[in-house]
């Protein structure tokens, strides 16, 4: 006990004497050096020991940054690191970027703690290694039990005689950090491309067209793959790839051949299938953009169309053409995420 | 009565001098202090440099996306040199066979059997004959790498990636096949006294040698330090005419019905990156 108090005494004075500038310091010395030379600063470099890498971790690679944050229990000293590093509110903390526990100072500090009682109860002193280290990389956003509203724009990549554009929404519950269920809509606005004039100009035929009017489905998203990157070796953004599958309904139009026939409506029924990106930019903001496969079978306008026959839209419809169809759309927008912050439920 | 001067007049000047100094003295310091350490450092540091200093040998497949008369698929290489870990040159070149469109398909089984003057139509085999193909067609370019990162697949997988963005000039082969017995015009040009005002008998024109613009933005997938996997989006930009017909109903196949279009492609292939071994950032 009566070394605990000198220690303690010890310290107390060291913090009043160098003051909250050291705390500066230290956030950042940590963030910079890793891995941490520790005991050897100031001897000759040696060639390091290979050691078991952490899951997930390059060997040897370290990332930069200045977005540091203090730790929970960095208490005042790291709070004023934090503010000093300018973080904003809503910010990313980046894994990796703030100050970091160094593996020699945790070892040492426990070797020092054990001191005490190993002298009086003669037990063994542990040592710590790599291996004893379980690495949990935190993920710098959290999605669980907060919803995504995403507005955004797409148009159809598949479809060489008419193109689509829609805008549409996306809202979407995470229930786990991985699995969200939402709901989405689309209102689609189409333009003819160039092979419809041409194929009327050169070929003599009006080809059979169908245009979009709505959609809208439920969907489930799983998120499989997560990853960071480097924009020109400066700035680091965290991405992730989700898978989605749903199944809604889309309301297709004929687009009518000979004005003198009505066209009719169809309600299909659309299962869909996709792939997408997340871009992390603040706690409530991300960038999304991907590719979904719309899947339905169309029915279009008969290839008869006289006053005898299929002159009305009950009997074009009737006898109406079904043709499996994939509309491949790729969309973007940005997500807009509530609660707008999360809160780590365990520790760094 | 006057008042009584405690300081002579240039004391005063020099002390608030000297105050204003130390306050923008002091300014700067804080201004120093607040200055992040971190801000002139690389993103990330003893970072395995993939690309630098190597060549990147790709042997690769392509297909079209989205083609309006015939999907061009086939098969060729890609070499690159990356003189940074940014930038590099390098020049692709792919040897296809094509396949035509639902598009096609749905049109030809709808035209008439044979050729009919007396008809706007073309007949199935004038309206094929005047479609072209592209047997060759390659880029030289320079790729700018500006992200690179790293990705966690399922929690198991853990791999680097790279995304690059490519630019230069495009190349393509083009060959179409309309003989005598289909493309019989002799005076397709509408100046001309013989002008027949039929387009579906000239010929087609739109075959041989092309130059012209190359884009590309695609993605390294690296499994180990010297094998990736390469997926690109690219897209040749030249002169054509793919349906080998009248585009601007001047009732004859001219060299102005030629446009500039883009021809998109999906490729993929496995990269292979030389010397094996990659070296790392300080």
């Amino acid at each position: 006990m009566r070394s605990i108090h000198w220690k303690s005494l010890l310290i107390g004075v060291l913090i009043a004497a160098i003051g909250p500038s050291a705390s500066l310091r230290t956030g950042y010395d940590s963030a910079e050096a890793q891995p941490k030379k520790g005991k050897d600063k100031g001897k000759k470099e040696e060639p390091k020991k290979e050691e078991p890498k952490p899951e997930g971790a390059d060997e040897g690679e370290i990332e930069m940054g200045g977005d540091e944050k203090p730790a929970p229990d960095q208490g005042a000293a790291g709070g004023a690191a934090g503010a000093e590093g300018g973080v904003q509110e809503g910010e990313i903390e980046m894994e990796g970027e703030g100050a970091e526990p160094s593996l020699e100072q945790d070892t040492a500090a426990a070797s020092t703690e054990a001191e005490g009682p190993v002298k009086a109860t003669q037990v063994t002193e542990a040592k710590l290694s790599w291996q004893d280290i379980v690495v949990v990389i935190r993920k710098p956003f959290l999605k669980v039990r907060r919803t995504e509203l995403y507005p955004f724009v797409s148009t159809t990549v598949n479809d060489n005689i008419i193109r689509h554009y829609s805008v549409g929404g996306q809202f979407n519950y995470f229930l786990t950090d991985v699995l969200a269920v939402g709901v989405e809509g689309q209102y689609y606005q189409s333009e003819f491309r160039e092979p419809f004039d041409l194929v009327a100009r050169q070929a003599r035929r009006l080809p059979t067209v169908n245009k979009y009017n709505w959609s809208g489905a439920l969907d489930f998203h799983y998120v499989p793959v997560y990853g960071k990157f480097a924009v020109l070796d400066k700035h680091i953004i965290t991405w992730e790839a989700y898978f989605t599958a749903g199944i809604g309904a889309t309301e297709s139009q004929v687009v009518e051949r000979d004005k003198k026939f009505p066209g009719f409506k169809n309600i299909l029924i659309t299962p869909n299938l996709g792939g997408s990106m997340r871009f992390f930019l603040f706690k409530w903001l991300t960038i999304n953009m991907g590719v979904r496969d719309y899947m339905f079978v169309d029915q279009f306008e008969p290839t008869e169309r006289t006053a005898a026959e299929n002159a009305t839209a009950e009997e074009a419809k009737k006898h109406s053409d079904g043709s499996f169809i994939n509309n491949v759309m790729f969309q973007i927008g940005v997500s807009f995420w509530f609660p707008t912050s999360f809160e780590y439920t365990t520790f760094r | 009565m006057s008042r009584m001067r405690l300081f002579p007049r240039w004391v005063l000047f020099v002390s608030v001098l000297g105050v204003v100094a130390s306050l923008f003295a002091a300014g700067d310091a804080r201004a120093e202090r607040r200055k992040n350490p971190l801000d002139d450092q690389p993103a990330v540091r003893h970072r395995l440099l993939l690309v630098k200093n190597r060549f990147e040998l790709t042997p690769l497949f392509e297909s079209t996306i989205n083609a309006d008369f015939r999907h061009i698929l086939g098969g060729g290489a890609k070499l690159e040199y990356h003189l940074s870990d940014m930038l590099s040159l390098g020049a692709i070149g792919v040897y296809s066979t094509s396949l035509d469109t639902g598009l096609v398909e749905k049109i030809v089984k709808t035209l008439e059997t044979d050729p009919d003057d007396m008809t706007r139509e073309p007949s199935q085999g004038e309206f094929n004959a005047h479609l072209n193909d592209m047997p060759v067609h390659g880029a030289a370019f320079v790729s700018l790498t500006p992200w690179y990162g790293k990705l966690a697949a399922f929690s198991a997988a853990f791999v680097n990636f790279d995304f690059y963005f490519q630019a230069g000039v495009s190349y393509a082969q083009l060959k179409s096949s309309c003989g005598a017995n289909l493309c019989d015009d002799a005076n397709p040009d509408p100046a001309s006294p013989m002008f027949d005002n039929n387009p579906n008998n000239d010929p087609p024109l739109n075959d041989g040698t092309k130059i012209g613009l190359y884009l590309g933005g695609g993605i390294h997938v690296f499994m180990n330090e010297f094998i990736a996997l390469d997926l690109t989006v690219r897209d040749y930009a030249f002169a054509d005419n793919p349906s080998g017909a009248d585009f601007n109903a001047d009732l004859a196949v001219t060299d102005d019905d030629s446009r500039f279009l883009h021809h998109l492609f999906l490729g993929a292939g496995i990269s292979v990156m030389l010397p094996p071994g990659a070296k790392r950032t300080p």
